[in-house]
């Protein structure tokens, strides 16, 4: 009997041809998401072959979930239904580079660390630190609107994408925005496909603007013996006329994981601020003395990081905050997106009233960026857990903010909604999906509101 | 008096309904140009009085167009095809100010620098800096997604809107965004604002507020060639300097503006560039020492810093005033939105020339130039039909060389009812199709802001600019 999935193979394979379309078990499993393996693999060439791909999908109403390298897979709702992995490896190609413009257009496959490689040899960067580290794909980060610890300083993938191309499930491939650094020529689209986790259309080139990279830089750390020194320190460093790069607030047990795991001696056992600045020497120099006097208002310590593999580790421990996290265990990883001012009270609280020792839980926010996160992995996991979770959602809520849950066990998804509240503004999103995907084929189910 | 009139002061009280020609007159109009009257003004303060108007205008099936202060540039606050102009201006109360998170929570009527001014005694501002910042209100500069000469370090106003309230043609009302970073959902904000009140209409808007740089030096390089000036901005960019503006003036403009604000710029230079550097004391010295050394090498005649900051505002009020400045000596000028990546500034001035030349007009350029945004100011007598013809031709010809730069031909005044049958030139029609799609969820109607932003498909390719004298 020729089964939906065998007359699939062939039509798609006509479409990209048969070495892309791929159905053995291997492959297929090594794409699975929440626990469902799609039935193909499909690694289009072009942009256009992905909108074919799509048209034929939706046409059949077959579930697609697009991705890369996987890395950000665990975030979203369990899919309703996944047939076809979409696989962008194929297209990795840069189209356009001018760097004395500081633009770029590339495709989604691209792997974020050769596309840095690519642009620095030029002194340039795109100054993202996403999950996945140089691993995640371009495609990938603009579709999560992935950033990190720099998001303070530079922003999110929103403030530097110039335009996109995305393949839609209509089979056509749409331009948004352009090449140029100013445009607000007709709807940004742009700004609508970031962030929307693939479920409108599927990101087939992007184009960038990007940035110098600092010709120096460097990692403070400042002591706070409480999260209430800590929020003292911050408010500080906001009023200082200093701008940091990037600034990582470690809480004691974190603090306790970085001693393990990178070997950190020099911390004392409370928190710790850690800071980077960039910039010419002398501008360095200048933020360093400033640190300083925090430290010294605050009666808190104040030393240089030495610029050794520590150093580096505990930065790509605190950036890529996926790793170590294991997706599909006990392990659970939240972000909470709040107020800066909301952001020592909401570890204090959760500290004080949520979690207990046996949630085995780690605690890291960015301060001047508004976000705290948390590592919990249970084990072995208590029964009634979610309601944790829930409660850590309903503080971050509480505080004007929100939760979302990035990696979590197949159970706890299935009791936990990723995404959280929705708005009123929901009502608008679901009709735009329904524009853009009118058959729900693309990662039915994994976003917000179970679009 | 029309039962339409009467039902609207109902909504919003007689002294908030203005319904006499002479009064609409007022309101025919914006900065680029004159159609025709709406049916009706309404000067609502609350949210709940912009609801009932919407209400009332989807019964009545008439066009609802929101309004400013009426200072753009496409025509995205007149009344092509009548019906209700909303103006905001009495809804411009700063509703809440929270400096440790560094924000605002504001109605759309607030005035750009209003906001600046308030919290400048805390040391913080509002980064987009429309040249019209004295004028045009915040709600206008989320419609338009306005820029300004310090946008080149800040980004423009999408950049620094946190979240908005919005009122649907239905008369629901959404929120969409947050006032933090990370809200799941599709970025509605982002969406919203540029959609030139296509979408919905923004009855209150939150955005970040910046902390006020340490130090801040304003440079003014002056060039005995147009095309070394130019040449200037690629090399300052290429050496990995962000200054927080880089506009440039030709010697046409720079008379112009000199003679009316006698802000100090050498009259008998080609070009001028105006360059500021900001943030820390040392980083600001350092910058700026390079800066005059790039200039120099690209043979700036002279390069002045600002001594004091009165000098420094003098410099900007000339680059501010510089349209009014034209106004003096032309008695219509139309000015002219494009991008380019900023590499091809030399050959898009000779280009510019060219042009000029073929058409005989006078072409005043000030740009945007670290960012590759040029604003032409074509000058013409609007008595003179067929040298308005000759100006319309000329603007169409340099938006078409934008877009074939790879460009754009709206880097922050809007398409409106000027430019959307030139939107063909960058969309394809998949493209305005999609555009059309989002449309449909918002307005399927079309009863806001109808006529602007997407082409109509009933003309080919054609600017639409009835630009009234002294416009």
């Amino acid at each position: 009997m020729i089964t939906a999935l065998d007359r699939a193979q062939t039509e798609l394979a006509n479409i990209v041809g048969a070495a892309r379309v791929v159905s053995d078990e291997g492959t297929r499993a090594s794409l699975s998401v929440d626990g469902k393996t799609p039935g193909l693999a499909v690694y289009p060439p072009s942009a256009q072959q992905t909108a074919e791909v799509l048209r034929y999908a939706s046409h059949e109403r077959l579930a697609v979930i697009p991705c890369r390298n996987a890395t950000k897979l665990s975030i979203g709702n369990p899919p309703r239904d996944y047939d076809i992995a979409l696989c962008m490896k194929e297209m990795n190609r840069v189209w356009h580079y001018e760097p004395e413009d500081l633009t770029i257009s590339a495709e989604p496959g691209m792997k974020f660390g050769d596309f840095q490689h690519f642009v620095g040899r030029h002194g340039l960067w795109l100054p993202l630190n996403p999950p996945g580290g140089a691993s995640a794909s371009l495609g990938g980060i603009v579709a999560t609107n992935a950033s990190g610890s720099y998001r303070c300083f530079y922003g999110t993938p929103r403030d530097m994408a110039l335009g996109v191309k995305v393949a839609t499930t209509e089979g056509k491939v749409v331009k948004a925005g352009g090449r140029v650094v100013k445009n607000v020529a007709g709807y940004d689209l742009t700004k609508l496909m970031i962030g929307s986790f693939g479920t409108l259309g599927v990101i087939v080139e992007m184009s960038f603007k990007l940035f110098p990279r600092p010709t120096e830089r460097a990692t403070f750390v400042l002591t706070a013996g409480t999260l209430e020194k800590a929020r003292e320190i911050r408010r500080a460093l906001q009023l200082s006329p200093i701008r940091p790069l990037r600034a990582a607030l470690l809480d004691a047990s974190y603090m306790e994981f970085l001693k393990e795991s990178e070997h950190l001696k020099e911390c004392g056992g409370g928190c710790e601020i850690w800071i980077e600045v960039g910039g010419s020497e002398r501008v360095v120099g200048r933020c360093s003395s400033e640190l300083k006097q925090i430290a010294l208002r605050a009666n808190e310590t104040f030393r240089e990081q030495e610029r050794n593999s520590t150093m580096a580790g505990v930065w790509s421990r605190i950036d890529d905050s996926y790793s170590g996290v294991r997706a599909n265990t006990d392990d659970w990883l939240l972000r909470v997106s709040m107020a800066v001012s909301a952001v020592e009270e909401y570890m204090i609280r959760a500290n004080r009233d949520q979690l207990r020792p046996e949630h085995f839980w780690r605690c890291w926010a960015e301060p001047l960026g508004g976000i705290v996160h948390l590592w919990l992995h249970p084990h072995p996991e208590p029964a009634g857990f979610e309601e944790v979770i829930h409660n850590l959602r309903r503080l971050g809520e509480e505080l004007g903010g929100s939760l979302v849950v990035e990696i979590a066990p197949f159970a706890g998804k299935a009791k936990v909604d990723a995404w959280g509240t929705i708005g009123d503004d929901f009502e608008v999103m679901r009709k735009l999906k329904d524009a853009f995907d009118p058959n729900h084929i693309l990662s039915p189910g994994r976003f917000v509101g179970g679009l | 008096m029309k039962s339409f009139t009467r039902e609207l002061i109902r909504l919003v009280g007689r002294d908030a309904v203005l319904w006499r020609p002479e009064d609409l007159m007022l309101y025919e109009y914006d900065g680029l140009s004159s159609l025709r009257q709406p049916d009706a003004v309404v000067l609502p303060t609350t949210t709940d009085h912009v609801v009932g108007i919407v209400k009332f205008a989807a019964r009545e099936k008439v066009p609802v167009v929101a309004r400013g202060a009426g200072t753009g540039l496409s025509g995205g606050a007149v009344t092509p095809e009548g019906g209700i102009l909303i103006g905001f201006s009495r809804m411009k109360k700063i509703l809440e100010i929270d400096l440790e998170n560094q924000r605002a929570r504001i109605q759309p009527g607030v005035v750009n620098l209003d906001l600046s001014l308030a919290v400048s005694d805390q040391g913080y501002f509002y980064a987009p800096d429309p040249s019209s910042q004295k004028a045009c209100t915040i709600g206008g500069n989320v419609a338009e997604n306005s820029g300004g000469p310090h946008t080149l370090a800040y980004g423009v106003t999408t950049n620094h809107v946190l979240g908005l309230e919005v009122v649907l043609p239905g008369g629901e009302v959404i929120h969409t965004g947050a006032a933090h970073w990370g809200r799941p959902g599709y970025d509605l904000t982002g969406l919203i604002v540029g959609s030139e009140g296509t979408l919905g209409i923004v009855t209150e808007i939150t955005v970040r507020l910046m902390r006020k740089p340490e130090a801040v030096k304003t440079l003014l390089a002056v060039y005995d060639r147009v095309l070394d000036a130019t040449r200037t901005v690629a090399a300052i960019t290429a050496r990995g300097i962000t200054p927080a503006a880089l506009e440039m003036m030709d010697g046409f403009t720079l008379r112009a503006v000199e003679d009316a604000t006698h802000a100090g710029y050498p009259k008998d230079s080609a070009a001028v560039l105006l360059i500021e550097v900001e943030g820390l004391l040392e980083n600001v010295e350092e910058e700026s020492d390079q800066i005059e050394a790039v200039c120099r090498e690209d043979h700036a005649r002279d390069v002045r810093r600002a001594k004091s900051n009165e000098e420094r505002e003098l410099l900007w009020r000339g680059r501010k005033n510089a349209f009014g400045a034209i106004g003096r000596i032309s008695p219509s000028y139309y000015v002219q939105d494009g991008v380019i990546p900023r590499t091809r500034l030399p050959e898009m001035l000779e280009f510019i020339a060219g042009v000029a030349e073929k058409y005989k007009l006078q072409i005043g350029n000030i740009f945007h130039a670290g960012d590759g945004n040029l604003h032409p100011l074509l000058m013409f007598d609007a008595r003179d039909e067929a040298q308005h013809q000759r100006v319309l031709k000329a603007a169409r010809e340099i938006m078409a060389k934008c877009a074939e730069m790879g460009g754009s031909i709206t880097g922050e005044h809007g398409v409106g009812i000027e430019k959307n049958e030139l939107m063909p030139l960058i969309f394809s029609p998949d493209d305005l199709d999609a555009m059309r799609k989002v449309k449909s969820v918002f307005n399927p109607a079309g009863e806001f802001n109808p006529a602007k932003l997407l082409p109509s498909g009933k003309m080919c390719g054609e600017l639409r600019v009835q630009v009234s004298a002294g416009a």
